[in-house]
């Protein structure tokens, strides 16, 4: 072990916990002088007198907010555990005095016992709370002869192995391939002070800690009723950030950055004493919005009192809008990393090679015996088999994961056999960041939208734009991937004046709609999707104008071109609608087409945006059989978070054409 | 209404989402299918990924020693579970002689030079994974002995 670690961890240690239980109480793990009441109750009045219980760092060590139910505070925190008065939950200034009455209370014997097995059972609240601790000890001033404890066994164990040096807040990309790893996902790192003091890069071995749900039932339905309901209990875990890399880089291959926090020590230490706090209790968990984003910022706020976060934040908290909320406090981002997914290496492995060398990648992926050119350099040979072992990892990581008897697993292990047989070293992979794709630089999650326009021939009309989350192809594109638009809850509304009254229509409104797109190369043939379903205004769709609820799917293929700045797509539609108006097969109020759906995407610039789409529906022996329509759209954004957008349509019954301003935020 | 919203979402979701087949992990270590992988099933891993939910995980607790798979601390026992989580990027860099995995096993095990620990796996190759269904457990043994078995290495940690 390096000498060198020592001097920051005495700093850490000792700066902040040491000297706050001093040593000098008698013997070791024995109570101290019996308290007295008179001295517990002079810290409680000064402490009152003070308005300790109204400060901003009390409040949300507590996790104290406005109550959603009724008037003043009430904790997030749903465990029990968590609070040392009964009233704790509502009552910052009664569970204050009652944090400073159990700081002042004789060792127990369990507590005694629980130090000395460091860690199990429940010790003595001091070393249960040592953020509260520390901050109130800094704020009254305790009598060290008077404590209770002369330390913390387990909560030191639990400090010196995470080492804390430095905090980096993690980011793990939204991949749409996996419907699942949509809005992406942040939890902290705590950075190693050892490896920070030797000046290397053991970033595997530092500690994660992330705040996720409890799962605790099979049955999807139940699962997504329960996890919208709050009624899965979210804990912080903690595990070596290896455990993230592998899941989040390898198996889900999607890209993390990383966002190295410019903390002081005693803010790291603050940071961990609190999840120290929280780590035995649970909050209950919000898909939506008191979800694992909204209490990382949370955790970062109880250590740094200064921070404001959650403040900029709206209701639904999505993973990206933390490192937005991040990088808005100037100074607090000191370094940003970048870490590529399994797919990323493979192409950047690629990136140099000729079409000869990927037909062997190639081969080598269907074929591990698949020979090499006799003429080949073993330099020559070792890139092209790292590539095939990159390709085949990208294309069997499940199956290499859960079937390790698998064929899968035979097939990588002769591939590595022959390159290990060469015998020299590849160079380190040096994957350049993608700048344009920093998950901060995007635009805001939210959209609204103000605007106008006319029908061919027919009146004008007033737009309403709205969206609660995230992006479409047309949105500007840095901060957010390329070929992909994922949004929750769009919505449309029109307003049309006339001579006597306004009207309001509900032009379209989707629960969510999805398009991910995959650019066809040789390696990879995955098809392009969408889906969307929700509720839109049909005209001639066997109705003349009404309102009908609709879903919609296809799948196709993609390609890209120019460094992805131009992506053709086509997808075989199915669609289907039904609403009382509607009139379709067999004369029932319900409808269902299928035909083709083309689209052109091209970038100008990351903030300007053609797409332009057709598509021709069949609805067979249904009326208004033959349905087909072309939109264009250009959108512009002269600012960031602004854009204009200019968009036609046309269908058989006409032409529209509007002007929009949107506003993301 | 927002919340209501949501589940028709997750509903959407879930019709579109294609079930993932969770086989049952058998082998006993730190390897990542029994560790994160291993409990759930199909469709609820998918919304777990989703929605940072999580049911493999019980196992990493935030106090001190939850876990001997969530040890990195240094020795031999957390050198092992190293070796059994990232067995599949471990593989591809003891192939190559080089890469993180083994910069980072090199600190667990204390090894004064990476670059040689690099070498060393590298013309062990198939000492340390015989078969392609080699068990975790096996393979992290194997490295273990390759490191003790080269005392230049000076693997001091190793014990």
């Amino acid at each position: 072990m390096s000498g060198y670690m020592w001097p920051v961890r005495l700093t850490l240690l000792a700066a902040v916990w040491l000297t706050a239980v001093p040593a000098h109480a008698h013997g070791p793990g024995l109570a101290g002088p019996d308290p007295s009441a008179s001295y517990t109750n002079r810290l409680i009045e000064r402490a009152q007198r003070l308005g300790l219980h109204e400060a901003g760092q009390w409040q949300r060590l507590l996790h104290y907010r406005r109550s959603k139910y009724s008037a003043g505070v009430e904790s997030e925190n749903d465990g029990a555990a968590f609070f040392l008065s009964r009233r704790g939950k509502r009552d910052p200034r009664a569970e204050l005095a009652a944090t400073l009455r159990a700081f002042f209370s004789p060792l127990t014997k369990a507590q005694r016992r629980a130090n000395a097995e460091r860690g199990k059972g429940v010790p003595h609240p001091i070393c249960r709370f040592p953020a509260r601790f520390a901050w109130l000890s800094q704020q009254l001033g305790f009598d060290a002869a008077r404590l209770p404890v002369t330390g913390c066994p387990g909560f030191v164990d639990f400090l010196r192995e995470v080492d804390p040096g430095g905090v980096t807040l993690v980011f793990s990309s939204y991949y749409l391939n996996n419907p699942a790893s949509a809005f992406g996902h942040t939890l902290l790192r705590f950075r190693k002070a050892s490896a920070m003091v030797a000046g290397d890069r053991r970033d595997l071995l530092d500690y994660a800690v992330d705040f996720s749900a409890d799962v605790d039932t099979g049955n999807a339905l139940l699962y997504a009723i329960k996890g919208l309901f709050g009624m899965f209990p979210g804990t912080v875990k903690r595990m070596p950030f290896y455990y993230k890399v592998r899941e989040y880089g390898d198996y889900e291959t999607r890209d993390i950055w990383e966002y190295e926090l410019n903390l002081t020590p005693r803010q790291v230490f603050m940071l961990l004493a609190h999840i120290w706090e929280v780590g035995r209790t649970f909050f209950r968990y919000f898909y939506i919005d008191e979800n694992c984003s909204y209490r990382i910022l949370m955790f970062l706020e109880a250590a740094n009192p200064e921070l404001d976060l959650v403040e900029h934040l709206g209701e639904a908290v999505l993973p990206a809008d933390t490192v937005k909320a991040v990088m808005r406090n100037p100074g607090l981002v000191k370094a940003i990393h970048y870490r590529p997914s399994l797919r990323t290496q493979f192409k950047h492995a690629i990136a140099g090679m000729d079409d000869d060398d990927l037909d062997h990648v190639e081969l080598l992926a269907e074929d591990a015996g698949h020979p090499l050119p006799a003429t080949w350099s073993d330099r020559h040979r070792s890139q092209v088999l790292d590539a095939a072992a990159d390709l085949f990892d990208v294309r069997n990581v499940k199956d290499l994961i859960k079937k390790r008897d698998g064929q899968a697993a035979e097939h990588k292990r002769e591939l590595l056999r022959r390159r290990a047989a060469l015998g020299l070293k590849s160079p380190p992979p040096d994957v350049p960041a993608p700048v344009e794709e920093r998950p901060d630089g995007g635009h805001g999650s939210k959209r609204a939208g103000l605007g106008g326009g006319g029908r061919e021939g027919l009146r004008g009309f007033g737009t309403l734009d709205f969206r609660l989350a995230m992006h479409d192809l047309a949105d500007p594109s840095t901060g957010y991937p390329e070929l992909a638009q994922l949004e929750f809850l769009p919505t449309r509304l029109r307003v049309w004046p006339s001579s006597n009254r306004i009207q309001l229509t509900l032009d379209d409104f989707a629960v969510v709609r999805i398009v991910s797109l995959t650019s066809i190369d040789r390696f990879d043939q995955s098809i392009s999707w969408k889906v969307e379903t929700g509720v839109r205004t049909f005209e001639r769709m066997g109705c003349d104008r009404c309102l009908a609820g609709y879903g919609r799917g296809g799948g196709g293929l993609a390609r890209a071109f120019m460094g992805r700045a131009l992506v053709l797509f086509a997808t075989l539609d199915l669609s289907l609608q039904a609403g009382p108006d509607l009139t379709g097969v067999a004369d029932s109020p319900l409808r269902a087409g299928a035909g083709p759906f083309l689209g052109a995407r091209l970038r100008l610039d990351p903030n300007l945006v053609v797409l332009l789409v057709g598509e021709w529906l069949w609805y067979p022996k249904q009326p208004d059989e033959s349905q087909w329509g072309a939109e264009a759209t250009l959108r512009w954004s002269f600012a960031r978070d602004l854009a204009v957008s200019v968009e036609a349509a046309a269908r058989p019954f006409g032409l529209d054409a509007e002007l929009m301003l949107l506003s993301y935020f | 209404m927002k919340r209501a919203a949501v589940a028709v979402f997750s509903l959407v979701v879930m019709l579109v989402a294609t079930t993932v087949q969770a086989d049952p992990y058998g082998t006993a270590g730190c390897g990542l299918g029994s560790m994160i992988f291993g409990d759930e099933k199909g469709i609820v891993q998918i919304f777990a990924a989703t929605t940072n939910g999580s049911s493999g995980t019980q196992t990493f607790g935030i106090t001190t020693g939850t876990s001997n798979c969530a040890d990195s601390g240094g020795g031999t026992d957390s050198a092992k579970a190293f070796i059994e989580t990232n067995r599949e990027a471990f593989s591809k860099d003891v192939a190559r002689g080089q890469g993180e995995t083994i910069t980072n096993l090199s600190a667990l095990a204390g090894c004064a030079d990476p670059r040689a620990v690099g070498s060393t796996l590298q013309s062990s190759f198939e000492a340390i994974f015989p078969q392609g269904d080699s068990a975790d457990t096996e393979v992290s043994r194997a490295v273990i002995d390759t490191l003790k078995a080269h005392p230049e290495l000076a693997c001091g940690l190793l014990g």
